[in-house]
């Protein structure tokens, strides 16, 4: 049987092979090569920094937000990202991101990731094709339960889903530190390709138990609240960056946060949300250059808490 | 979920977009509804106008107008601009149809009694409510710096609200609570939203109609003390 290839999966197989090189117009990315990690259920690489939508595309039937928005994720694409994440709990952000997709007719560049968000357990897939239908795609790559809401009945109909071809990966997700010990029961027993939890270099609760287990276990991770909801920003951006920020691959508070995040080695990618083109610009920078060590890593969680 | 759980969520938690989505919503109601919005002034006017003469018929047209405008901001603001962002508010726009059936029914079938309240005190309430309902939507100016974000009666459920409270005074107690639950329901829910956006301006609206909504479930007008 013939496989047919997306443009997304050629590029994401040329970088795992290392064949990928800098293309302008296909990957306008802001300088030399994006990292990138390996989703450890299958080994297909994902860039580092991916892009949620929570509280930025639900603009409702707002055209001129609609436009903004649509040059956010034009840019998203352009600086080499793919990973975009949704939720049905976010409003009208599922019909923005469809219509953004039209527009910029980028379905085969988005490695799709979207939530399951009901009590009913039932609704798995009716839900699941209700978000396939906004965004205008064939089929979800990741498929989440998000915070764990009837998450028994959803994540067995994941994996029939999965089994199926339905899904390409399925996952859980939680957010703002909640329910942890659920999650690393699951993770524990259940066989997830992604996990998505808050961590930032404020709340490393995660370090302690989930980042360990899902780098056990195989298990992918997203990082939601990059930021903690851009309160990092209004705390620490009229703070100087150290003066050691550019040994560490830090040009800015943006670049410094996510690879603060991204440098885990048990995290897959990060997924900051923003409603600027410059500020997807900065957020982008932090998928290129360096990567702080393990000793760089622990100076900057110090420089930070002693602001 | 455990209620421990529910207590490490914030308001914000509960809010799917930031104030410029939210604020660009009047913006874009009244781009949309022009030239209408003098409909919405004629409204007020009349009101006004009916408050001063205060006769039977004058408080059945104020009912009926006040029906108009609760079905206008519900079915126009709520439902069709607000709602898609938010959901409570798709539920607050059906709450405001109904209100606007509730009033309708009032201003057909109250058999009001009673004289009507002095000239000189209906002068001042129907100045004062027209005062009021003008300077009102210049909060949401002043809060956006856009003349085009003006919240209008009839158009804004905020100030639609505020302005129907005064109004509700215009029914016994008996039957008035019922009119006012929507009104503390909304005042509850629209404090809580604009203090997690941030908007502080604006902020002030529904703490007002709240205040006034708590007052109004008790308060009643001394009776007149002469016919005209």
């Amino acid at each position: 049987m013939a496989t047919q290839w997306t443009r997304r999966q050629f590029m994401a197989a040329l970088a795992a092979t290392g064949l990928s090189v800098p293309m302008p117009g296909l990957m306008a990315a802001p300088g030399g090569k994006a990292i990138t990690r390996p989703i450890p259920s299958s080994g297909e690489s994902l860039p580092v920094i991916g892009m949620g939508t929570w509280r930025t595309f639900n603009v409702g039937g707002d055209q001129h937000l609609v436009r903004e928005r649509t040059e956010v994720l034009k840019t998203f694409f352009e600086s080499g990202g793919t990973l975009v994440d949704s939720s049905p709990m976010y409003g009208s952000a599922d019909d923005v991101m469809g219509e953004a997709l039209d527009t910029l007719n980028a379905h085969d560049q988005v490695f799709a990731a979207n939530k399951i968000w009901t009590s009913d357990g039932g609704a798995t897939r009716e839900q699941d094709g209700a978000s396939r239908r906004k965004w205008s795609i064939e089929r979800f790559d990741l498929q989440q339960v998000h915070n764990l809401v009837a998450w028994e009945p959803h994540l067995e109909t994941l994996k029939q889903m999965k089994a199926d071809g339905d899904i390409r990966y399925l996952g859980i997700t939680t957010s703002h530190g909640r329910r942890h010990r659920d999650l690393a029961q699951i993770m524990e027993q259940e066989p997830l390709d992604f996990v998505q939890l808050t961590y930032n270099v404020l709340d490393r609760e995660a370090e302690q138990r989930l980042l360990p287990l899902a780098k056990e276990r195989g298990i992918a991770v997203i990082v939601n609240r990059p930021f903690q909801g851009g309160s990092l920003f209004r705390r620490y951006q009229s703070e100087p960056l150290p003066g050691w920020a550019a040994e560490a691959g830090c040009g800015n508070w943006a670049e410094f946060f996510l690879k603060f995040i991204v440098s885990h080695p048990a995290v897959t990618c990060a997924i900051p949300a923003t409603t600027k083109v410059k500020h997807m610009e900065e957020n982008m920078g932090a998928q290129y250059g360096d990567l702080p060590d393990e000793q760089q890593r622990r100076r900057m969680a110090d420089y930070v808490a002693g602001l | 979920m455990t209620g421990v759980d529910w207590f490490s969520y914030s308001l914000s938690d509960f809010l799917m977009f930031g104030p410029e989505v939210f604020l660009r919503l009047f913006v874009r109601i009244n781009q949309d509804f022009w030239p209408w919005q003098g409909v919405a002034v004629v409204m007020m006017l009349l009101i006004a106008g009916f408050l001063v003469r205060g006769d039977k018929l004058a408080k059945r047209a104020v009912l009926l107008l006040l029906a108009a405008a609760w079905l206008w901001s519900g079915a126009g603001f709520l439902l069709e601009y607000y709602g898609p962002i938010n959901l409570p508010a798709t539920w607050f726009g059906w709450g405001f149809i109904l209100q606007a059936a509730l009033l309708t029914v009032a201003a057909l079938v109250w058999p009001w009694d009673g004289n009507a309240a002095r000239p000189a005190r209906r002068w001042r309430a129907g100045t004062g409510w027209l005062a009021m309902t003008g300077l009102l939507p210049l909060l949401m100016v002043a809060q956006t710096g856009n003349w085009q974000a003006i919240a209008l009666f009839g158009i804004a459920p905020g100030v639609t609200v505020a302005a129907s409270v005064p109004c509700l005074l215009l029914l016994p107690r008996r039957v008035r609570w019922l009119f006012l639950l929507l009104p503390l329901l909304w005042s509850v829910f629209s404090a809580a939203t604009l203090w997690t956006l941030g908007t502080r301006l604006v902020f002030v609206l529904p703490v007002a109609t709240l205040t006034l909504t708590l007052v109004s479930f008790w308060f009643s007008p001394r009776p007149a003390q002469s016919p005209d």
